[in-house]
């Protein structure tokens, strides 16, 4: 389903991910931000990689495991209104090719990361745990678990 | 992207050994002269472990790769063959049910004619105490004429709904004029009774919402609730006692998760005047409630609008509730109104939900703009315009019921009958009452204004016929002037 079709689809936010040129915009996004990161002055190299995973990290454990629901009513009567748009990629289905894309993303970059900061300690330390916060959520046994109630409802 | 691993035959060619050294060396891959045997491995500063989870991390993408991909449309586990066995075993059930012996197929009794006050039933002529016709505008000829007009002008369908091409001015004038009406800010239109309540219900109330609803709700309303798929909890019928007892019971279950409260609508569903029993639901008690534990109030007046209250408004003029307290009125309009389809009012934010179909923000609380889609509204063809014109006119006629009215106790010996409207002047009810008065006075009922002295009086009362009952009056002649005033209203004044 892409922009601007007209289609049945009850949930379009399940089908989103699979649009046509969505991974590339993607891409072009992630490289964008590294780009801008990059051409501030006082931040090195090594630093500039750790923003950069850590943003993307950030603004992907937001959109796709925070926030829940969809922006428009749905026909359905509300029934994705507590699924984050993780849970409801592709009406729950493991292992589609946009959720494999997703996972493979961010370990990309944070091997790229780890590469570029020369396997400091510190960077290392946060770029594995900001990875972890954003791997951990997509394995299939964690679908719909909300740990200790935080974003539950 | 950077080589983890080359290794040459001479070395162990373990993959983890081979992005692991036991040594903690940083090595750069521009550091040409730290080759050893011809290796190039990259090690982290953490050694084993940080190898170890770049390892796995590997493992999963190269697992990810090879692996099977789902989509969307592969969800059975059939195979071909199994899949055309079941489809060559399939039989279908018969379209018609098969009748048994006691119940026979029903049958109905056919009316010719309109079904006004005397009607034809399978031949008979009876008087008509079965249709809703309640204040006999059903064969009203000014409703019938505007019909006949709007018929010639437009036709007599819509072919298609609100959204395409099928709004008339004639909606939008009749969505006006009840809004007016009502006094609400807003009203919209249903093509369909049975559907309005049913569209408007879960247009507002999703999965995950309770709806408290009594237990004698009509059929429309029990399947508008079936529809919005959300907790649906019964009190008995205009039992105030018994929905507080349940509404304390959903308070204190609120009060042990309150982040899931928060995210909760709650809805009571009420009808004016019951269709199966008759009743009339206890307004002000409800709406105190409404306050009391935060909730929506849906009044379903179907039967009560321009049946109760004194100009028609229905359940709310009738106990002198403010309208602006009840947040959503719906009623059909093929019961007083005389025509076909249905209507909903309220205030503008909570209308607007059942006709716009785009983005908004979402419910963050309970008084919050919600904008959505009513089913019932966006995807059904609109009501065609003749009924519209139809109801236009029927509420015209319902409006323009000025006359006199009567201030006074019922068992006080004298009492005023003033103008509904005033004129606007004061000379000119003046002169319009003692029209009624000399009218009455040709026909042997003495009656008389009240005289004031206008510029003496502090509070000066509008212009009233006083009428005085004595003892010495018989029933007859009682029965006689109240007749002959009301005729005299009913032609001066109309």
């Amino acid at each position: 389903m892409n922009v601007g079709v007209a289609h049945s689809e009850v949930n379009p936010n399940t089908r989103v991910m699979n649009s046509r040129g969505i991974w590339l915009a993607y891409l072009i996004f992630v490289s964008l931000l590294h780009l801008v990161l990059l051409s501030i002055p006082f931040l090195s190299v090594p630093l500039v990689w750790t923003l950069t995973n850590v943003i993307h990290n950030l603004v992907m454990y937001l959109f796709l495991h925070t926030v829940k629901g969809t922006p428009f009513e749905t026909p359905d009567q509300g029934k994705a209104r507590l699924l984050t748009h993780w849970e409801q990629m592709d009406y729950g289905v493991q292992f589609t090719s946009s959720r494999k894309f997703l996972t493979i993303s961010p370990i990309i970059l944070y091997l790229l990361a780890s590469f570029y900061t020369k396997y400091d300690a510190t960077h290392f330390l946060i770029n594995t745990g900001s990875l972890l916060s954003v791997l951990l959520p997509k394995l299939p046994q964690f679908h719909g678990v909300r740990i200790f109630g935080i974003n539950k409802y | 992207m950077v080589q983890i691993f080359r290794f040459m035959p001479n070395t162990r060619t373990n993959v983890f050994c081979a992005c692991a050294t036991s040594d903690a060396m940083t090595l750069a891959p521009a550091d040409a002269g730290q080759q050893q045997d011809g290796v190039r491995a990259t090690v982290g500063v953490s050694g084993d472990g940080a190898s170890l989870l770049r390892g796995i991390l590997i493992l999963w993408i190269i697992r990810l790769l090879f692996s099977k991909t789902y989509k969307l449309q592969d969800s059975s586990d059939l195979t071909e063959k199994e899949i055309e066995e079941i489809i060559e075993e399939w039989q279908p059930e018969p379209l018609v049910p098969r009748m048994s012996k006691e119940k026979p197929a029903p049958s109905y009794n056919i009316v010719s004619g309109p079904p006004c006050h005397k009607i034809t039933v399978n031949g008979k002529q009876c008087i008509n105490f079965a249709s809703f016709n309640f204040l006999g505008l059903l064969d009203n000829d000014r409703v019938k004429n505007q019909a006949l007009q709007s018929l010639r002008k437009y036709g007599v369908g819509t072919c298609g709904p609100r959204g395409f091409y099928g709004t008339f001015d004639v909606h939008l004038e009749l969505e006006d004029r009840l809004a007016k009406f009502m006094r609400t800010e807003e009203a919209i239109i249903y093509s369909y009774g049975f559907a309005t309540i049913a569209s408007a219900i879960p247009a507002y109330s999703k999965r995950g919402d309770i709806v408290f609803v009594d237990e004698a709700a009509c059929f429309s309303i029990q399947k508008g609730l079936q529809a919005s798929r959300s907790h649906i909890k019964y009190f008995r019928h205009n039992d105030m006692e018994d929905l507080e007892r349940i509404l304390k019971q959903q308070e204190l279950e609120d009060q042990k998760n309150p982040r899931k409260a928060r995210v909760t609508r709650r809805f009571i569903v009420v009808e004016g005047l019951y269709m199966n029993t008759g009743a009339i639901c206890p307004l002000p008690e409800l709406v105190k409630l409404k306050y009391k534990y935060k909730v929506r109030i849906f009044l379903e007046e179907s039967l009560s609008f321009g049946v109760l209250g004194q100009h028609g408004r229905g359940v709310t003029e009738h106990f002198g509730v403010n309208i602006d307290d009840i947040d959503l009125i719906s009623a059909n309009m093929e019961n007083s109104l005389a025509s076909v389809g249905g209507f909903c009012c309220g205030r503008s934010f909570v209308i607007d939900h059942q006709v716009f179909a785009l983005l908004a923000q979402k419910a963050i609380s309970d008084y919050v703009l919600i904008v959505i889609l009513s089913q019932g509204y966006c995807f059904s063809a609109s009501l065609p315009p003749m009924l519209a014109s139809a109801a236009i006119e029927a509420l015209n006629i319902m409006e323009e019921d000025q006359g006199l009215k009567v201030v006074g106790e019922s068992i006080s010996p004298a009492f005023h009958l003033q103008l509904e409207q005033s004129s606007g002047s004061r000379e000119s009810d003046v002169r319009i009452l003692n029209r009624i008065v000399e009218y009455c006075m040709d026909r042997k009922i003495a009656l008389t204004q009240a005289h004031y002295l206008e510029k003496e009086e502090k509070f000066l009362p509008p212009p009233s016929i006083r009428v005085v009952v004595t003892v010495e009056q018989t029933e007859e002649e009682l029965e006689m002037a109240a007749n002959l005033i009301k005729e005299a209203a009913q032609n001066i004044l109309q």
